[in-house]
């Protein structure tokens, strides 16, 4: 056992504070939000003490876990320019769609343990450096969410639930095989037992022949593709995030998609570049497939939150297209992309699913007029759906506009600069979307198709978290090198490196 | 000495029957007699076995069955006499309420 | 240095954007005083900015201050964030301040009775002013479209202001929303092409700084079919946001918004940009001719169209939305005349040919500037017509040159010069204009296209005379009709002081080609070969008067201007000819396409509707019935299957018997046919 205990801290708070919320039955149940929101402001604190860091491998811990019939898994923890952002994003958006949640009145206490379950899943995801770590806290994610979407959801909830528990869950097996072909190949090259330690299967690296890695690959990606997700595995998506609450859905789409792409990034490209090049024209084909499918899913929608749902899956293509480039920029705004899609969506679930308590519906052509009676409801709802269109001097902008030029690289690299015409189209067709629902829910007559007389406007709470959110993607916005910075230690040079 | 063949076909037969009777016989009782036959069959392969090669671990087999089979129609005569007063009936067509 | 500070001219806006936005409704006005405080400090640092630079050695070499910041890095080259001054941002900087500045002094009084939407309103076109400041003094491309966007975003807000609680009933609200959804989404078509345009510079250059990517070395290093592709998607962008042909229909439309929207939109802001931003990139378009034959053609034919849309209008801002369309084709035409001759100079190393195209690149920025007093003016004038008469359709008005005198001669003086009569602003630079497009005709092999497109430029003068003049008679000559008859006269003074202000720059600063504007802002290669805008003396005041007043054409459009001017006195103020003769009552093929817009509102529908629409429709039954339905079918088939194989289970002691005995023979079956197959132990 060796290193800073940092990271196991940050990763163990949530646990405490989940278990502790989990007794805080009958009369105690009051008190669960406070102890709730104090956990995950200490986490705040610690993942902000990472970020101000001069040197992030100053908090590496590692410690053997279990070392037995040769073989050997290990408690791993480490962040770097990769996951820093993803943990910083994690302890962000818990405590705001926690706050955000304070209304909840049905077993509150259970819900904020399965909140902070949910976060101790995510930040043991991205902090841990062990397949077999990294392996059980994905596992960690889904189960908790589970129960918050069959416990707390709306009506459909059970078949969401399960069909989301299962589609993932699948792909999460695929992705066990992945593990074990790496970890035994990885022990056969480098002669010596097996490992799951990150650092000991990349230490092998080298040995691995083209055939294992295009294998592996596929068995990876499509466990990650599935995460995150790609078409044509995407539609359990949609279903969880209509039924999930509003707290699950901001998780679903700020946090958990990501560790689709942050596998791909960490594991897959990091692992096995070889399968990566046979692998690219697939990668850019389902991004783009992805982005232009659910550009236009969108378009039909009359769900707010299924509209925003697919929109998630069009901002997840242009990661999958910038992942697919294989070039350091793809990389870099990859990964800016995952943080600035992050913010950016859970704010859009915040405030769609914020219409379906107060006005009572979510439905599109039920809505009209919104914007006279639900003034600060309306900014919001605009200034989310502006930002995740990409407007620029907004966080969304630079993500997009990093991703498609890194893809025209690519499309100049091989010959084939008509495709940019694909990228521009699904940039055009998202304004489309989401000016058209704004147009039809906060504009225009004031609706009289649903009963009015008893929504108000946002309170002050809600509206200081989505403040709060604003000014994160503004500020990222008006200066993207706050996040880049810390891209840049990992991204550049990645694919010198390998 | 009679060779070992009669006793394995006379085994057989009397399993043959055994079984016959399980399959078709819808009176529990009788259905139970058949196993007895059934067991009774491979006990007469573990004696005609261990009479041929000489080795006594086939008669402290049979009587090992013999006494397991004993305690079997104890449990089976007490399952058939308690669904008789329940159903009124000793018929394993009628008794099939644990399906599906 | 005050140049340095030149970042100031963009921040101050925006920071009255910020304290409106939150603190408006506890301020007089709800923070108009602040806006226009605003306004006015970024007008006096752009006067005095652009005096120091005007004055300084920078403005001879290189013709330009220029100072940045690394912003991030994308790819391994830099982007930067700083000022670039010259004098075309100069005079943006200048024209948008000081017109905003008389708009929000104008907003005062006709805003004045909207209540708690004034915060809105002054906040959001002190973010609109941001806009266009900011894409002024931008160095580089990416920071530039940061503005440009800033400006979509804007317009979007204030034209779809009154998209809710509409104070005339909600048919208007949901036609302003529909306005504005339109606006942003046609200049956002524009605005995707702009990007890809800038991916591939970037690509080729390396770099987006104005000072890389119009360096005369590096563009004749890259490779010319790179540069061709990015000059036309950046021209994209300059159609959309300038609503050029074919994405011309969002204007007309944006007249949803408030009238002082619509001026700030048409004369200091947005649609001013693309020219802005042509004319930035000048540089850049000259390196392919067809580039430059493109923009001329662009513009001359929206020049055309839109003013025969403008004839038989009966909505007064609609009529000047689409005069604004053909004002900028005419910039358009002129930038790529100019363009033209440019390039066809420097491929032949002509001298005089890249000075007539360079007096085309003058006449191109002077009929910016005068476009944006002009209608400036015009719409403000509008703006006040409508405030007393409650309408805008110029059938209820008219007889209203009485009632409103100030209103009526500042219309007059703006409608004389938009016209081009001689003298007024517009005459010098929409002769100059065509002068160019003329010159241009005589040389190249695609000078024949020119020479139509000075036909069309020639028409349009002449239509453009005339629609003014018509809107100018049925609103304040002849009898009073219903509206007007219920007008309550002359507007406050905050509204017509701004008028009489904006009434002397549109007489007067045509002027100003006379005093040196041509020295100012012409582009061409200096001594060191680089591309550079101004710092040469200009020609002086002699030779445009001698050049326009020698030239037998001008004349021709002077006697068209006159004529169009008696024909629509004759028309709709003596009344002795009756228009209805020429459009058969309304019932001609040409009246009725100029009135539909040449369908073009249609078309638009039509194409959205099935490639937005009916492809999304077309996804989602693909996705709910075949993706969906397959992961559905496949647990359906797992759990079908479950249900299958669990009737086996029938509860009968005889069939459990036989199952196992069946297997017992099968398996012994199977063992048998094994050891006869393989022969054996």
């Amino acid at each position: 056992m060796e290193g800073s205990f940092l990271l196991p801290a940050l990763v163990l708070v949530p646990l405490i504070g989940a278990i502790i919320t989990l007794f805080m039955g009958g009369k105690r149940q009051k008190y669960a939000k406070y102890t709730a929101f104090v956990t995950t402001l200490v986490i705040l604190a610690i993942a902000v003490v990472l970020l101000l860091a001069d040197d992030l491998s100053a908090y590496d811990f590692s410690a053997n876990w279990i070392d037995t019939a040769g073989v050997k898994m290990n408690l791993i923890f480490r962040v770097d320019g990769l996951s820093i952002l993803m943990v910083f994003l994690t302890s962000v958006l818990v405590p705001l769609a926690l706050v955000f949640s304070y209304k909840e009145g049905d077993r509150p206490n259970y819900f904020y343990t399965l909140l902070l379950a949910i976060e101790f899943g995510l930040l043991g995801v991205y902090t841990s450096a062990d397949y077999f770590l990294f392996y059980i806290m994905w596992e960690v994610t889904l189960i908790p969410f589970y129960f918050l979407i069959s416990w707390y959801g709306g009506p459909r909830r059970h078949y969401a639930a399960i069909k989301f528990l299962i589609y993932t869950h699948v792909a999460s097996l695929v992705m066990l095989i992945g593990f074990f072909a790496l970890g035994f190949e990885a022990a056969a090259i480098n002669g010596a037992g097996v490992n799951f330690s990150f650092d000991y299967i990349n230490s092998a690296v080298g040995g691995f022949g083209e055939v294992f890695q295009t294998l592996v690959f596929g068995l990876l990606f499509f466990g990650f593709a599935v995460k995150m997700p790609a078409v044509p595995f995407h539609t359990w998506l949609p279903d969880a995030h209509t039924e999930a609450p509003t707290a699950g859905s901001v998780l679903l789409a700020g946090v958990m998609l990501k560790m689709g792409s942050y596998g791909i990034i960490r594991i897959c490209l990091e692992n096995l570049p070889l399968g990566a090049v046979n692998w690219q024209n697939v990668m850019i084909f389902i991004g783009v497939l992805s982005m232009i499918y659910g550009a236009y899913a969108c378009i039909a929608q009359r769900d707010l939150k299924k509209m925003v749902a697919y929109s998630s899956i069009s901002h997840m293509g242009l990661v999958m297209v910038s992942m697919g480039c294989l070039s350091d920029i793809g990389i870099e705004f990859a990964i800016f992309q995952m943080f600035a899609h992050g913010l950016i969506s859970a704010m859009l679930f915040m405030v769609c699913g914020w219409a379906g308590h107060s006005v009572g519906t979510r439905e599109i052509p039920l809505l009209g007029g919104l914007a006279g009676k639900l003034p600060y409801f309306a900014t919001f709802m605009m200034f989310a759906f502006m930002a995740s269109l990409g407007l620029p001097g907004l966080i969304g902008f630079w993500g997009e506009f990093g991703i498609v030029y890194a893809f025209y690289e690519w499309m100049v690299a091989n010959n084939v600069i008509y495709l940019l015409v694909l990228p521009l189209l699904s940039l055009l067709l998202t304004a489309g979307y989401y000016l058209w629902a704004m147009q039809r829910t906060l504009f225009g007559k004031l609706t009289d198709r649903i009963d009015l007389s008893k929504a108000h406007d946002m309170d002050r709470i809600e509206a200081i978290v989505l403040g709060a959110l604003a000014f994160l993607v503004a500020i990222y916005g008006f200066w993207p090198d706050l996040a880049l910075h810390y891209i840049d230690l990992y991204a550049i040079g990645f694919f010198g490196v390998i | 000495m009679i060779p070992i063949e009669y006793f394995l076909t006379f085994g057989a037969i009397l399993f043959a029957i055994g079984a016959y009777g399980v399959l078709t016989k819808p009176n529990a009782i009788v259905v139970l007699m058949c196993i007895e036959l059934m067991l009774n069959a491979a006990n007469i392969n573990f004696v005609a076995f261990a009479a041929y090669t000489s080795d006594p671990i086939g008669q402290v087999m049979v009587l090992m069955t013999i006494s397991v089979a004993a305690a079997e129609v104890a449990v089976g005569i007490a399952v058939v006499l308690n669904s008789y007063k329940m159903k009124k009936t000793t018929d394993v067509n009628g008794l099939t309420s644990m399906r599906w | 240095m005050i140049v340095e500070y030149v970042w100031l001219v963009p921040l101050i806006p925006i920071l009255c954007f910020v304290l409106v936005g939150f603190f408006g409704n506890h301020m007089h006005q709800g923070g108009g005083y602040l806006s226009i405080a605003g306004a006015a400090a970024s007008f006096i640092i752009s006067i005095a900015v652009s005096v120091e630079f005007w004055t300084s050695a920078a403005y001879t070499d290189p013709g330009y201050v220029t100072n940045s910041i690394t912003w991030f890095s994308l790819g391994g080259h830099d982007v930067n964030l700083g000022y670039y001054v010259d004098s075309l941002a100069c005079l943006v900087m200048l024209f948008a301040s000081f017109i905003s500045m008389l708009i929000f002094i104008y907003s005062l009084g006709y805003m004045g009775d909207q209540g708690g939407r004034k915060r809105r309103y002054f906040a959001e076109v002190s973010l609109f002013l941001t806009g266009m400041l900011g894409l002024a003094a931008s160095s580089n491309m990416i920071e530039m479209f940061v503005f440009w966007e800033l400006m979509g975003l804007c317009s979007y807000l204030l034209i779809g202001f009154w998209s809710f609680n509409h104070p005339e009933g909600d048919a208007k609200a949901i036609n302003a929303a529909s306005a504005a959804k339109k606006a942003f989404l046609v200049t956002r078509a524009g605005d995707v092409c702009l990007m890809g345009g800038m991916f591939v510079l970037f690509q080729a250059m390396g770099s987006l700084d104005y000072t890389v990517i119009f360096n005369t070395a590096n563009l004749n290093a890259a490779n010319p079919d790179t540069l061709f592709l990015a000059s036309l998607l950046i021209f994209g962008g300059a159609i959309g946001k300038s609503a050029q042909f074919p994405l011309m229909d969002w204007l007309p439309d944006a007249m949803a918004g408030p009238t002082t929207v619509s001026a700030l939109i048409h004369a200091a802001t947005m649609v001013k940009a693309g020219v802005y931003l042509v004319a930035r990139c000048f540089p850049l378009f000259v390196m392919n001719i067809d580039v430059m034959l493109f923009v001329g053609v662009i513009g001359g034919v929206t020049a055309f169209f839109a003013a025969t849309m403008a004839m038989n209008n009966m909505n007064i801002k609609k009529v000047l939305a689409y005069s604004t369309l053909s004002q900028l084709g005419y910039m358009f035409l002129s930038l790529g005349a100019g363009g033209y001759l440019m390039a066809l100079g420097m491929q032949s190393g002509d001298t005089a040919l890249m000075a007539a195209g360079a007096l085309g690149y003058t006449a191109g920025i002077l009929h910016m500037a005068n476009h944006a007093f002009f209608k400036g003016l015009l719409f403000l004038c509008s703006g006040s017509v409508i405030h007393s008469c409650g309408t805008e359709d110029m059938r209820l008005m008219g007889g209203l040159g009485k009632k409103m005198k100030i209103t009526s001669i500042t219309m007059l003086i703006g409608s004389l010069s938009i016209a081009g009569f001689p003298f007024f602003a517009g005459f010098w630079s929409k002769d100059l204009v065509l002068e160019t497009a003329l010159d241009a005709a005589g040389n190249g092999a695609c000078g024949w296209i020119f020479l139509l497109l000075w036909f069309l430029g020639v028409v349009t003068a002449f239509m453009t005379a005339f629609y003014m003049f018509r809107l100018w008679y049925m609103t304040f000559a002849g009898e009073p009709r219903e509206n007007a008859q219920k007008s309550h006269g002359e507007s406050p003074h905050s509204m017509t002081i701004p008028l009489c202000v904006l009434s002397c720059f549109a007489f007067a600063f045509g002027f100003v080609l006379l005093f040196g504007f041509d020295g100012l802002f012409t582009i061409g290669l200096n001594a060191d070969g680089l591309w550079q805008v101004g710092g040469v003396a200009g020609a002086g005041a002699v030779h445009y008067f001698l050049e326009l007043f020698t030239n037998p054409y001008t004349y021709l459009t002077i006697i068209l201007v006159l004529g169009a001017i008696f024909l629509a006195y004759l028309m709709y103020c003596k009344k002795t000819v009756d228009p209805g003769k020429f459009n058969k009552h309304g019932q001609a093929w040409l009246y009725k396409a100029c009135a539909s817009r040449w369908w073009l509102p249609e078309i638009y529908n039509q194409v959205s509707w099935k490639l937005g629409y009916g492809v999304a429709k077309c996804v989602d039954f693909f996705d709910r019935q075949v993706i969906d339905g397959t992961v559905n079918g496949l647990s359906n088939a797992v759990i079908g299957g479950g249900e299958l194989a669990r009737k086996a289970q029938d509860g009968n002691a005889h069939t459990y018997a036989g199952v196992v005995i069946g297997g017992a023979v099968a398996l012994f079956a199977v063992a048998l046919i094994l050891f006869v197959v393989y022969g054996g132990i």
